[in-house]
């Protein structure tokens, strides 16, 4: 990707660094000051129990490339922005639940705030990139969480992540991390970053 | 009575406050769901529930809206519509609690299907509270339909069971092809009306069963799930897939519904309000049941 075009944006999650110490959950939890039972970024352990295969990984949205999720939205309320972060707009949502029967991570959550304790707007993760809403507002605040990306800031998980094996940023740098790690590791042949393959397409 | 249900709804809203605690969706089974999609070894179901609903419900559903009452418009300009005297004699057909059922069911179809329709083409409606309020509507005339579609399906199964004349019935299409006043095969209900009973109660409860399950969304339903061995998303996928096929199908057969009873047949619809159907309409449209009737000498 030359310089001059909008970098795309992209988690990497170092499955070999990741201690399970769930701090990144917990950091967005607070930073956002979500709803209860809502739980943008999740730890999860594979193959657990198998000697030799079992890994941690930290798991939210992914900010798909062709986004499932805006693919199905029956009131198109999605939108990409040129980093590629997907975004929607919670005043538009009906609170369906297409976004989650499509989506790859199981990222699309629903708190139970509808009239009658249905199902209410959608919530997941924004990248620290909040909504459609005036930047930085208090409105778009209470109803996405922070806009740390239009202060230049890291998202919140992995600017807190103690082992550096969450990371976010332009496909290029996260790309150039990886290659060095892998290469400073120097042995072995390494699969893509899970769930690479099934959220980005380049 | 009264008591059970409210204990049974009281049940549900907790089973659904309860769902934070004890995900099947965003817990542990976030594994399943994540390794389950699109794997060769797992049904796929979040790319085709993706493929179907990004390109094909909506047109789908569209096709049917514009389409199935066109046809029915060719049909009363070409062919017209049915008249029968209504000055002779009546026959008794539905009794009160009949109609009392059918009219619960009628009421929450009216409202059930044009929200289903604002729901599936919300994007032209701007989404928002206008969408939000349908949606909450649908799911109230599920709750009408839900108490009516059992003793529906019982007062009625006998007479809808098939037999032979709905075959003769078929093959010439009710006699809807033609102008001429010939006694049409069928008894107390022909072959269309019996399709149209078996996709509106069984079909209906799919419909209250697939609608259940996207609405309480985080529901553990245990035994569906080890009976089928699907993941809750897996399921969840699979209740949107076919809320959408046999939605199709109650929308057609519903438009068919009305277009018989309220222009095909003029004044049909009567019969399911007071009760009474025209002799002589019984005579041509369901001759066996008249014959049958005769027989008896209740005519
Ligand atoms: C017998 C008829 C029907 C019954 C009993 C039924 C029941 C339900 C229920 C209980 C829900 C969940 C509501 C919620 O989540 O708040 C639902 C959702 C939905 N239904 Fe139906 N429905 C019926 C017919 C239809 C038809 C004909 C259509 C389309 C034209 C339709 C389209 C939808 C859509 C798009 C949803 C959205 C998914 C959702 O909100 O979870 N339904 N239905
Ligand atoms: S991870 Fe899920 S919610 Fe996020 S962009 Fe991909 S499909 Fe959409
Ligand atoms: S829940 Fe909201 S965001 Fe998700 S598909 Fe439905 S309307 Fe769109």
């Amino acid at each position: 990707m030359s310089n001059n075009e909008m970098a795309r944006m992209k988690f990497y999650c170092d499955d070999q660094r990741c201690i399970e110490c769930n701090g990144c959950s917990v950091a967005c939890a607070e930073a956002h000051e979500l709803p209860t039972g809502v739980s943008r970024r999740k730890v999860i352990t594979l193959n657990e129990g198998v000697e030799g295969k079992e890994f941690s990984t930290s798991v939210a949205c992914m900010h798909c490339t062709d986004a499932p999720c805006e693919q199905v939205c029956p009131v198109d309320c999605f939108y990409i922005r040129e980093d590629g972060i997907v975004l929607h707009d919670k005043d538009v949502c009906i609170g369906c639940g297409y976004c989650l029967y499509a989506c790859p991570f199981g990222a699309p959550q629903f708190p139970r705030d509808g009239a009658f304790g249905t199902k209410g707007a959608m919530d997941k993760c924004t990248m620290c990139a909040g909504g459609p809403l005036e930047t930085n507002s208090a409105h778009e605040r209470e109803l996405y969480g922070q806009n740390r990306i239009a202060e230049g800031k890291v998202p919140m998980c992995a600017a807190m992540c103690s082992t550096k094996a969450l990371i976010v940023g332009s496909a290029d740098e996260v790309a150039k991390i990886y290659r060095t790690r892998i290469a400073a590791k120097g042995k072995g042949v390494q699969s893509a970053p899970y769930g690479w393959s099934k959220a980005y397409s380049n | 009575m009264k008591k059970y249900l409210f204990l049974s709804i009281a049940s549900l809203f907790l089973a659904s406050a309860a769902f934070a605690a004890d995900s099947q969706i965003w817990d542990a089974m976030r594994i399943q769901n994540i390794y389950g999609y699109g794997q060769v070894e797992s049904l796929g179901l979040g790319p085709l529930f993706t493929m179907l609903q990004a390109n094909y419900f909506a047109q789908i559903f569209l096709a049917v809206l514009i389409g199935v009452p066109a046809v029915f418009l060719l049909h009363y300009l070409v062919i017209g519509p049915k008249v029968f005297s209504h000055d002779g004699k009546k026959i008794y057909a539905f009794s009160i609690f009949n109609r009392i059922v059918h009219q619960v069911a009628a009421i929450s179809f009216i409202v059930l299907i044009p929200t289903g329709f604002i729901m599936t083409f919300g994007s032209y409606f701007g989404g928002g509270e206008f969408v939000r309020m349908m949606k909450d509507l649908h799911g109230i005339a599920t709750i009408s339909f839900g108490i009516v579609v059992i003793p529906m399906f019982l007062m009625w199964i006998k007479d809808m069971l098939p037999n032979f004349d709905d075959i003769k019935w078929m093959m010439i299409v009710g006699g809807y092809l033609s102008k001429e006043k010939k006694p049409v095969p069928a008894g107390k209900f022909n072959a269309g009306q019996k399709s149209w009973y078996w996709i509106a109660t069984l079909g209906g409860m799919v419909m209250i069963l697939t609608g259940a399950t996207m609405y309480f969304l985080d529901f553990d339903i245990e035994m569906v799930r080890s009976m089928t061995g699907l993941s809750q998303i897996d399921l969840l996928r699979v209740a949107a897939i076919l809320h959408a096929f046999f939605g199709m199908l109650v929308v057609a057969l519903f438009f068919t519904h009305v277009y018989m009873a309220v222009f095909a047949i003029k004044g049909a619809i009567h019969s399911i309000i007071t009760g009474y159907k025209e002799e002589e309409e019984v005579e041509i449209l369901h001759s066996s049941w008249y014959k049958k009737l005769k027989k008896e000498g209740k005519i």
